[in-house]
């Protein structure tokens, strides 16, 4: 028997190399099709700080649309918990949105905001939107019915009710909401970044299609895994410092 | 304290109906009832016979078809507003991101205007004096996840002991325990009430309970929910363990239980 935690390192471990050993062996066949993760390794210790300036725009870009995306979720999730007629009004809006390819979306933009970073962090904070705004009212009307007639017999204030009650209840899908919007966002600045920019993942995997450089693009997409790993240990690390257990 | 012989709770006319697939369901039949100050009332009787519905009207939870509520003269809603009642919910409903103490405080946090001008019928109670009195001084750091489930309905009533109000409301709050434990918090229940003497109304469907903590049981039959025997117990206070054993103690359990098999229908009598 193994113990518990080397397994739970072990069994990932042997996929990885697994896939890895398998990646190898097309690679060596069709090098046209996959380059070797030797040279894609290669690449990335060869320019860091080119891959390192090109993460660090699309993180940037991503992190900008989740804040932007992610309050106006929160708050337009709060108003629709507290008035429905908003909720009537205005859900069917941000479904429509959330139906539009952000593909579609992400050229028309760029002619608004021009070729700077808005419309990028526009194409994100769209896509960080939807799943923050699901899980927000959802988190917010996930209360302890009998604990909020616990507090109505007291004739507690419908501010007492939302910042002792509504909000700490919804911490937990907050965060939840909050994972899945910061990998919508990544995707959604990539995506974005495809079109009318020469920074960032997006572009560098755009510019490498181009000139078929086909370890740069590999280096960019396993660059974008990362990135996402990364972001979404960022958001678990927040969800450690506020949400006592 | 008795305002000039008002009773603590006074009830006349009080109708609820539900609405189930848009037909109105009948819940409470109309219902008139008068409770003396400082005297524990239990509502005892089957699922369904309107005991919860009736004492949520009270309380103010929900809002009546017809009738009328008074409490101490006030209706419940403005009884809240003083927060001169407190509300036990069937489950402990604690928060579990706070601590116990925290969770006992909450009551102070809520409605602070009440408290710049406070009630002079309430008699709110430090934190720290509830938490001795039912015995969780030595958890009061714990989350509720850390507490047994007997524990945790203490702190729930501690909860409500806190906010010191003149009337307490109590739905069926030990219906998720074992006997075991429910009938340790119904005696820890029975000593701190006999302590302070507060108007209780008290759901339960456990003869045993209602007989030993009441000075007074209302049995209710469902179809529509109405009180239909109003049974007093004369035994002496404070309630000990002994008298539970007395042939006076068994006849009153047995009272309260024909008086409930009277209020059924054929077939669900045993």
């Amino acid at each position: 028997m193994i113990a518990q935690p080397a397994r739970r390192l072990l069994a990932p471990a042997i996929t990885f190399l697994l896939l890895g050993l398998a990646w190898q062996w097309v690679a060596g066949r069709h090098g046209a099709i996959l380059p070797s993760l030797l040279d894609v390794a290669g690449d990335l210790a060869a320019r860091p700080a080119f891959y390192a300036a090109n993460v660090w725009t699309t993180a940037s870009v991503a992190l900008a649309g989740l804040v932007l995306g992610g309050l106006a979720a929160v708050l337009l999730a709060i108003c629709f918990v507290q008035f429905r007629f908003l909720r009537d009004a205005i859900f069917p809006v941000a479904l429509l949105l959330n139906v539009t390819p952000i593909v579609a979306i992400a050229p028309a933009l760029i002619v608004v905001f021009g070729f700077n970073a808005t419309p990028h962090v526009i194409v994100a904070a769209i896509a960080a939107f939807f799943p923050m705004l699901i899980n927000a009212m959802a988190g917010l009307q996930a209360i302890d019915a009998e604990a909020l007639e616990v507090f109505r017999a007291l004739a507690a204030s419908r501010l007492d009710i939302f910042l002792r009650l509504r909000l700490p209840s919804s911490l937990p899908h907050l965060f939840a909401g909050g994972r899945l919007a910061i990998v919508a966002a990544v995707v959604g600045a990539i995506v974005s970044e495809f079109t009318g920019t020469a920074d960032g993942i997006g572009a560098a995997i755009v510019l490498a299609t181009a000139w078929l450089n086909l370890v740069q693009m590999w280096a960019a997409i396993f660059c974008s895994a990362a990135l996402s790993l990364a972001l979404i240990g960022l958001v678990d690390l927040a969800e450690r410092l506020v949400v006592r257990r | 304290m008795s305002l000039g012989g008002v009773p603590a709770i006074a009830v006349s006319g009080l109708a609820k109906s539900y609405r189930r697939e848009g037909v109105p369901v009948p819940a409470l039949a109309p219902t008139d009832l008068v409770v003396e100050e400082g005297r524990f009332v239990t509502l005892f009787g089957p699922s369904g016979c309107g005991k919860s519905t009736l004492l949520r009207l009270v309380a103010g939870l929900e809002v009546p078809d017809a009738g009328e509520v008074r409490l101490f003269g006030r209706s419940p809603a403005e009884t809240a507003r003083a927060k001169a009642l407190s509300w036990a919910p069937q489950s402990p409903a604690l928060l579990p991101w706070l601590t116990i103490r925290q969770n006992l405080a909450l009551p102070q946090r809520l409605n602070r205007r009440a408290d710049r001008h406070p009630d002079p019928a309430r008699q709110p109670r430090p934190v720290e004096e509830v938490l001795e009195e039912v015995g969780l001084a030595a958890f009061a750091d714990a989350r509720p996840a850390q507490l047994s489930g007997g524990m945790r309905q203490r702190a729930a009533l501690a909860r409500a002991f806190v906010v010191g109000a003149p009337l307490m409301f109590m739905d069926e709050p030990f219906s998720a325990l074992d006997e075991l434990t429910r009938n340790a918090l119904c005696w820890r229940l029975l000593e701190v009430w006999e302590k302070h003497r507060k108007t209780v109304l008290f759901v339960t469907h456990s003869a045993f309970e209602a007989v030993l903590l009441s000075d007074r049981v209302l049995v209710m039959s469902p179809g529509p929910g109405r009180v239909h025997a109003d049974i007093a117990i004369d035994l002496p206070r404070p309630r000990r363990w002994e008298m539970t054993e007395t042939a006076e103690f068994a006849a009153l359990v047995a009272q309260v239980k024909h008086a409930l098999w009277a209020g059924l229908g054929e077939g669900e009598r045993p």
